[in-house]
């Protein structure tokens, strides 16, 4: 039994690529809970689970969440303050 | 489709037809999934909640282990296509839960510590269906799994078996949780191959 | 561990991004794994693989892949734990076991466009079997520091333990000279590292950091 990998932004960067059509890795995120502000590379990722968790490494609560839905993403951002593309 | 990559096969057993529904394949080990970090509310704090009925009902940790209990064999299925037969747990029915409550919900959402909900009709959480788990395998339930106690409901994808479960709110509506707001199915039953919404 | 090296029809990648393999199965069932790119900007992207027994992937690419077969490939990846060689001051690359791979692809790019930069790795591995690219790092004139934290050979003298506040002082720049740093490993490794550097204080955003996850 492995432990659930607990990554960063950068894991995901194909991922958000497919998502936003760019890189994105060093794009600015700024939480919309706590207002900690870094690039979406310093996010902690968790990717063991039914899609992609992205929660800020301040206050832990979840910025973006991905789920693969047949051929379409579904991707909330609804914790995300802010992102600086 | 991908590009076929000669000779590649992955490793998955595939399983009895009639014990492995469509799509899953069979695993030995029992992976960890996790969405975010570990809780760990001390036993003294933990407590067990029905909300929305008549009456708010808790039990403190200390009266969850005294209600009747049983040992549960059951086959369990995670959407993310690995299915593990004849897993044993120990808890209470979620039967034996919700007797103490007056209601008259159609539907529930378990809340979790750590923020976790999954929505379900309350026929998916009676009839000697769902239970709260406490014990896996003869042992007490690990965090990393769940534990001290999870919701185990294993007829349906185990993204509903809510790990770190601490209650149930009755509601009138099917009101979608964490997952279910996020591309997958309300129900999720393995047998219909239920992942995704639409499905 | 093998070392493959991909034709893709990419122009090019930078020190420190990674791709993605997915592979598929006739019957359509699919995995897919992410590697850092071990080559120089200019080289042919290159993968180092370490084969797990009970792994998916990883067996495959290592035993079974021939020259001339196929899969897919996403790429290059990364825009943040990346190295262009175009600053002057002192880098210093702190890896943890596998975690050397994209910071030996920043080592090779420096020593190619013969960057004057000051660049220092401190490379953590189990025992010396585990060090990879161990005579090429040598000889591409950059500092290198191992700590060998499970097992040593016979006379060895160097470091024998997990990186601490103590071995970083002794082997990091002065965190006054403004180093860039480029930490990469476990998350564990990761934020063990990182958080001695700023102990010994370097400012946090000149620590990067790039967390690999164990996957066969």
């Amino acid at each position: 039994m492995s432990d659930p990998r607990v990554l960063d932004g950068n894991a995901v960067g194909g991922l958000l690529h497919d998502v936003f059509g760019a890189e994105v890795t060093a794009v600015p995120c700024t939480c919309g809970s706590c207002g900690a502000r870094g690039e979406i590379a310093r996010l902690v990722v968790y990717v063991d689970c039914p899609g992609v968790v992205v929660r800020c490494p301040e206050c832990t609560q979840v910025l973006i969440t991905i789920v693969r839905v047949h051929e379409h993403a579904c991707v909330d951002l609804s914790g995300v303050g802010r992102l600086e593309l | 489709m991908g590009i076929i990559s000669r000779g590649f096969h992955g490793r998955r057993q595939d399983g009895p037809p009639d014990r492995v529904p469509p799509g899953q394949y069979l695993t030995d080990d029992f992976p960890v999934l996790s969405a975010g970090p570990t809780p760990h509310t001390p036993l003294e704090e933990w407590t067990f909640d029905i909300r929305g009925g008549s009456e708010p009902v808790r039990w403190t940790w200390d009266e969850l282990q005294a209600l009747p209990s049983e040992e549960i064999t059951k086959d369990i299925h995670c959407v993310t296509k690995w299915s593990k037969l004849d897993t044993v747990w120990q808890g209470v029915s979620v039967d034996t839960l919700l007797d103490a409550v007056e209601h008259d919900a159609g539907y529930a959402i378990a809340f979790c510590d750590g923020g976790y909900t999954t929505n379900l009709p309350i026929e998916d959480l009676t009839g000697g269906k769902a239970w709260v788990a406490y014990g896996y395998d003869g042992e007490p339930l690990e965090p990393e799994h769940g534990g001290p106690a999870r919701l185990l409901v294993p007829h349906l994808y185990f993204w509903k078996s809510a790990k770190w479960v601490r209650g149930l709110a009755l509601r009138d509506d099917d009101e979608p949780g964490f997952w279910e707001q996020n591309g997958y199915h309300l129900r999720g039953d393995p047998w219909l191959e239920q992942r995704y919404w639409g499905d | 561990m093998k070392t493959l090296e991909l034709d893709v029809d990419w122009d090019g990648h930078r020190a420190g991004q990674h791709l993605d393999v997915r592979l598929t199965a006739e019957d359509g069932y699919q995995a897919q794994r992410s590697y850092s790119i071990a080559s120089a900007p200019g080289e042919r992207p290159a993968i180092t693989i370490e084969r797990l027994d009970d792994g998916e992937v990883s067996p495959y690419l290592v035993d079974e892949l021939r020259e001339g077969d196929v899969f897919e490939v996403r790429g290059p990846i990364g825009g943040y734990f990346v190295w262009d060689g175009d600053e002057p001051g002192p880098v210093l690359l702190v890896a943890g076991g596998s975690g050397v791979v994209p910071l030996a692809a920043m080592a090779r790019h420096w020593k190619r466009v013969g960057s004057s930069a000051p660049m220092r790795l401190l490379y953590s591995a189990r025992s010396w079997d585990e060090v990879i690219y161990r005579d090429e790092l040598e000889h591409l004139g950059i500092g290198v520091t191992y700590t060998l934290t499970r097992e040593q050979p016979e006379r060895w003298q160097g470091y024998a333990r997990r990186i601490d506040d103590e071995l970083l002082s002794e082997v990091a720049f002065p965190a006054s000279e403004g180093p860039r740093v480029y930490v990469c490993g476990s998350t564990h490794f990761v934020d063990a590292a990182a958080d001695g550097l700023v102990r010994l204080g370097y400012d946090p955003a000149s620590i990067r950091t790039e967390r690999f996850g164990a996957t066969g």
